[in-house]
């Protein structure tokens, strides 16, 4: 207790210095005069009594360093004045400061800005209560044969299997079930505005379950669950994005697809849903009315929610305490294989059993399996360009401190040991990269927001607890390497050498230059291998864009709307007849027509039709076939080129004989010896059958990157139900210029009615291969970083050496060196470098390359365009960066150069 | 060789706090200087000690709560900084003598086993 109050008091002692150095002094003056009064009392003389009294103190300046001693910590105070000699040295050279600091800044926010989408998308729990127990169900092989299913095949469930297996406490102590309103978003309708927003129905456990809290109102009860209840939940950021923390939203009513929903709670902030690739605005309790299907899915009678045979409910499961994901999925399995098979009647043995899978909800799901590599590659790229930047760092330190040996041999000439010397050296790289570091975490604040805008993830990145630790400790990694780096040449200083010339100093950094190139051709080969990879990315996102896509996008809008008061199909149809009627002559439009999936969108049916009636057998990847409803004047409207036949028209109406429109493959895969049209392909039976009419040449359906597949138009209006569609427009002018022209139209139909996502369709197709850009960008830039980095490194080492050099070089033209021959040594030097560096960095850069394989698209790894660009790309920097040193070098006087000295 | 009373001993470590508390329990408060005087004449002036050991052993003191300071004015009327013992103080005497007294007791059997004997 007293030890721990001293060292408070000495803690303490380290400030208000000044009073204290004063007192002491007064204390130690009033000592010496008492001891001066006594000695001329004993009859000394005045001279005599004030030495002999100093001399029995011990001196006065020894006695106030003692008692400083005891007074502070000294430990703490040498490193206080460490770090004040650091900051001193840092302002007094601002360029090497700020160079120093924006290249760490760069390194480390780069760093952590790419850790922080790492982190969202593949490591991050949910932020709720024990997420380590939430689980996600899955069925990797998907549904048992016989059921219908909307949503993802491996992550919907039947209504009979979620009733059965949240009956068994055993495993989970409570299972949760939320299934999408809609593809995307939802029509709204608060007060007057229709809006769209992401809405989920969710079971009555759905927030207790997760331990969701609450920042108003509260959740669902499992009454609000069987009764249907129209209640809702807003997710704070709809509340603040929407109604502005109003508290009186409570008790308001929102209208969805206009349905009037009565607003009970608002979740805490942070709680986007269990699915955070797509943030959810609100919730509801599922509902079983034919409106609220999941997924915004045509309802008829087996496919409703309660229905046995409609699967479609995700499920996100708590453990019960104690309970391994193991020992649950043992205890729910024969559960499920019950629960699986109701509504199914006799299953054939002969079929498949459905899976059951637990998977951590932690990361995104789904984008966890599509991000994982990617990232994690582009995460070792920026590694590297941190490498790179670590080392230019440490060589401008090795440079500068190198011109500083004076100052050390000084230092250790007065008494100052290795590790007092390790200490400040260790002080000023903490204190470059605590700068460079809250750069550089600014730096990765709008980086990190940058990178979540242009990957259209919907994911909130934040930095959170996670990231800071990876910021600080790469931050600590780096400030130690720099602290390590110059000490070398710091305590090889011998105290002898105070004030040699600096001959001798260019002895001791030939042996020191040599690390120095090491580190450069290091640098260069790291650069190499960004460059190779940047280069194959950026040649895969150009074949994306130029891809022929089969159909013109130019003045092609694209947008979706749903009838919300029409229940039939017969009613549904006529809607959106009408609708085309009045779109085709809104001015500007040159055509118009409809599609159930957008194109572009990485949507599609997948199905295997008969054809005359049978159908074909075989793999699916050989006899699968994609198809889309889609509206009269389709192929004109999307200038997807007529091989033979004709289009989908207006004449091809409901109570018109069924036709349907295929593709080249589809052609050359069933009909490769015979005419397809007058053939027929649908059903089995003769009434389920359509006839085909014409062929339309291969186009892109879900994305660039597909291959062709072959594929089937049907007229929508001919189809058992009637989907919720999108519209294309073909304009002639702007296509943008047109929506809010559009929107009227759609404002005249009915006031609710809102225009979903309207974008070119080009501009759709793009954001098919987002994620390629995003990498390609991120690449390019990275690679950009990294050769102006390796630039400004090996431009520092040379033109260093030049300078040592001076006088050398200024004796060889005295001794008649040409300046051709001056010019040569310098550049071969960087040649060499540069030579070094690319045979060490090919082989990796070969490697590495392998390893991207999967992010590659029409570009193979080994491209040897790639390689060249890149091998042309470090060559070029190194020849640049060696232009100006070695000009300087051959432009020396001799007669100033040997003066030099 | 001859001159042995004369040859002073070097205040041994750990001692000269204990000095110090002893020394203000008699005199009371008492500045530096004083207090190095009283404990030179106290030993008989065989103990030389330096006067500029005794301000880090002070605030030691001080610092641990034994002691506390404030400026006053000597007999002929010089400003002096002042110590005196605070309770703590008292008690951690009281009970460093008790210790010392042990320690020296115990070092006295050793020291002189004949006598014990006879």
């Amino acid at each position: 207790m007293r030890r721990l109050r001293a060292w408070f008091l000495r803690f303490a002692g380290l400030f208000l210095r000044a009073p204290r150095e004063r007192e002491l002094a007064d204390e130690l003056e009033s000592h010496l005069q008492l001891h001066i009064e006594d000695n001329l009392r004993r009859g000394m003389s005045p001279a005599q009594a004030r030495r002999e009294a100093i001399m029995k103190l011990g001196g006065v300046e020894q006695t106030k360093e003692n008692y400083r001693e005891r007074r502070g910590l000294p430990i703490l105070e040498t490193t206080f004045e460490d770090c004040r000699h650091a900051l001193r040295l840092l302002r007094k050279n601002p360029g090497f400061t700020l160079v120093a600091a924006l290249t760490l800044a760069l390194g480390i926010g780069g760093n952590t800005a790419v850790f922080s989408v790492m982190n969202s998308v593949l490591l991050r729990n949910l932020p709720l209560p024990h997420p380590e127990q939430l689980m996600f169900l899955r069925l990797p092989n998907d549904q048992p044969p016989g059921a219908s299913n909307t949503g993802d095949g491996d992550t919907s469930f039947s209504d009979p299997v979620f009733e059965q297996l949240r009956k068994e406490h055993a495993a989970f102590s409570d299972l949760m079930a939320y299934v999408p309103l809609a593809i995307g978003k939802v029509a709204v309708r608060v007060g007057e505005d229709p809006e769209e927003a992401e809405a989920d129905m969710v079971s009555g456990n759905f927030f207790s379950g997760l331990g969701t809290a609450f920042a108003r109102g509260r959740g669902f009860t499992l009454e609000d669950e069987t009764a249907h209840a129209p209640l809702a939940v807003l997710s704070y950021s709809y509340w603040t994005g929407r109604f502005a923390r109003n508290p009186a939203v409570l008790g308001q009513t929102i209208y969805v697809k206009g349905l009037p929903f009565t607003v009970i709670g608002v979740t805490a902030q942070g709680f986007y849903g269990v699915e955070p690739g797509a943030s959810t605005d609100f919730w509801i309790p599922l509902q079983n009315r034919p409106e609220l299907n999941a997924w915004g899915n045509p309802a008829s009678l087996n496919t409703l929610y309660g229905t046995p045979t409609w699967w479609c409910l995700r499920l996100i499961g708590r453990l019960a305490p104690e309970v391994t994901a193991a020992e649950a999925l043992r205890n729910l399995d024969p559960l499920f294989q019950r629960a699986a098979l109701i509504g199914l009647g006799t299953p054939d043995p002969k079929n498949r059993k459905p899976v059951l899978e637990l998977s951590p909800a932690k990361g995104i799901q789904g984008l966890r399996d599509q991000y994982e590599q990617p990232i994690e590659i582009l995460m070792a790229m920026v590694g590297l360009v941190l490498v790179i930047a670590c080392a230019n760092v440490a060589m401008l330190l090795v440079a500068r401190n190198s011109a500083r040996q004076r100052e050390f041999t000084m230092r250790v000439a007065l008494g100052a040991g290795p590790g007092r010397l390790l200490r400040q050296l260790l002080a000023e790289s903490l204190l470059l990269v605590t700068v460079g570091a809250g750069l550089g975490w600014m730096f990765a604040i709008s980086a990190s927001r940058a990178l979540a805008a242009w990957s259209s993830l919907e994911v909130p990145f934040s930095l959170d607890s996670n990231v800071l630790l990876f910021t600080l400790a790469i931050s600590f990694a780096c400030a130690v390497v720099f602290g390590l780096a110059p000490l070398r040449s710091a305590v090889s200083v011998q105290a002898g050498s105070v004030v040699k010339s600096s001959n001798a100093a260019a002895q001791r950094t030939k042996r020191s230059s040599w690390a120095g190139k090491f580190v450069v051709a290091v640098q260069m080969a790291l650069c190499l291998i960004l460059l190779v990879g940047a280069g194959l990315l950026v040649r895969s996102l150009r074949n994306y864009e130029t891809l022929p896509l089969g159909l013109r996008t130019d003045g092609l809008l694209v947008f979706g709307t749903s009838p919300l008061t029409t229940h039939s199909d017969d009613e549904k149809a006529r809607f959106y007849h009408i609708l085309l009627d009045r779109l085709r002559v809104v001015p500007g439009v040159e055509s118009a027509t409809l599609l159930e999936n957008r194109l572009g969108s990485g949507w599609s049916n997948n199905n295997v039709f008969a054809i005359d009636g049978v159908v074909p057998t075989g793999d699916f990847a050989d006899i699968g076939m994609r198809a889309n409803d889609v509206g009269p004047d389709y192929l004109h409207t999307l200038g997807i080129p007529i091989l033979e036949g004709r289009d989908i028209l207006d004449s091809d109406s409901r109570t018109a004989p069924k036709v349907v429109v295929v593709n080249e493959t589809f052609v050359k895969r069933f009909f490769s010896k015979s005419d397809p049209l007058g053939h027929s392909a649908g059903g089995v039976k003769p009434d389920s059958s359509f006839t085909i009419v014409g062929v339309a040449a291969d186009s892109k359906y879900t994305g660039v990157d597909e291959k062709p597949r072959p594929m089937l138009y049907f007229p929508f209006w001919q189809r058992s139900f009637v989907s919720d569609m999108q519209v294309e427009l073909h304009t002639t002018g702007n296509p943008e210029s047109l929506i809010s022209s559009v929107r009227a139209v759609l404002h005249d139909l009915d006031p609710n009615l809102p225009m979903q996502k309207p974008m070119t369709q080009r501009a759709q197709f793009d954001v098919s291969f987002s994620q390629p850009r995003l990498f390609a960008r991120l690449s390019m830039f990275f690679g950009l970083l990294a050769v102006l980095l390796v630039a400004t490194g090996l431009y520092g080492t040379l033109a260093y050496r030049v300078s040592r050099r001076t006088s050398e070089i200024g004796v060889r033209m005295a001794l008649g060196a040409q300046r051709i021959a001056v010019l040569w040594m310098v550049l071969r030097e960087s040649l060499l470098i540069s030579v070094a560096g690319v045979a060490a960095g090919v082989p990796l850069a070969i490697a590495g390359a392998q390893l991207m394989r999967s992010m590659l698209f029409g570009v193979m790894p080994g491209d040897s365009r790639s390689f060249l660009e890149a091998l042309l790309g470090v060559t070029l920097v190194a020849l640049i960066a060696s232009a100006i040193p070695a000009r300087r070098a051959a432009s020396v006087d001799p007669i100033v150069a040997l003066r030099y000295e | 060789m001859g001159d042995k009373a004369a040859e002073k001993r070097d205040v041994w470590q750990g001692t000269l706090a204990l000095m110090v508390l002893k020394t203000l329990q008699a005199m009371g408060p008492l500045h530096g200087y004083g207090i190095a005087r009283r404990i030179e004449q106290t030993s008989g002036d065989l103990l030389a000690v330096n006067y500029g050991t005794l301000y880090p052993a002070l605030l030691k003191l001080e610092q641990e709560g034994y002691i506390s300071s404030e400026w006053g004015f000597s007999d002929n009327n010089r400003k002096a900084k002042y110590y005196k013992l605070t309770r703590a103080g008292r008690k951690q005497l009281n009970k460093e003598e008790r210790e010392w007294e042990q320690t020296t007791a115990i070092l006295a059997r050793f020291l002189a086993p004949g006598e014990e004997r006879s």
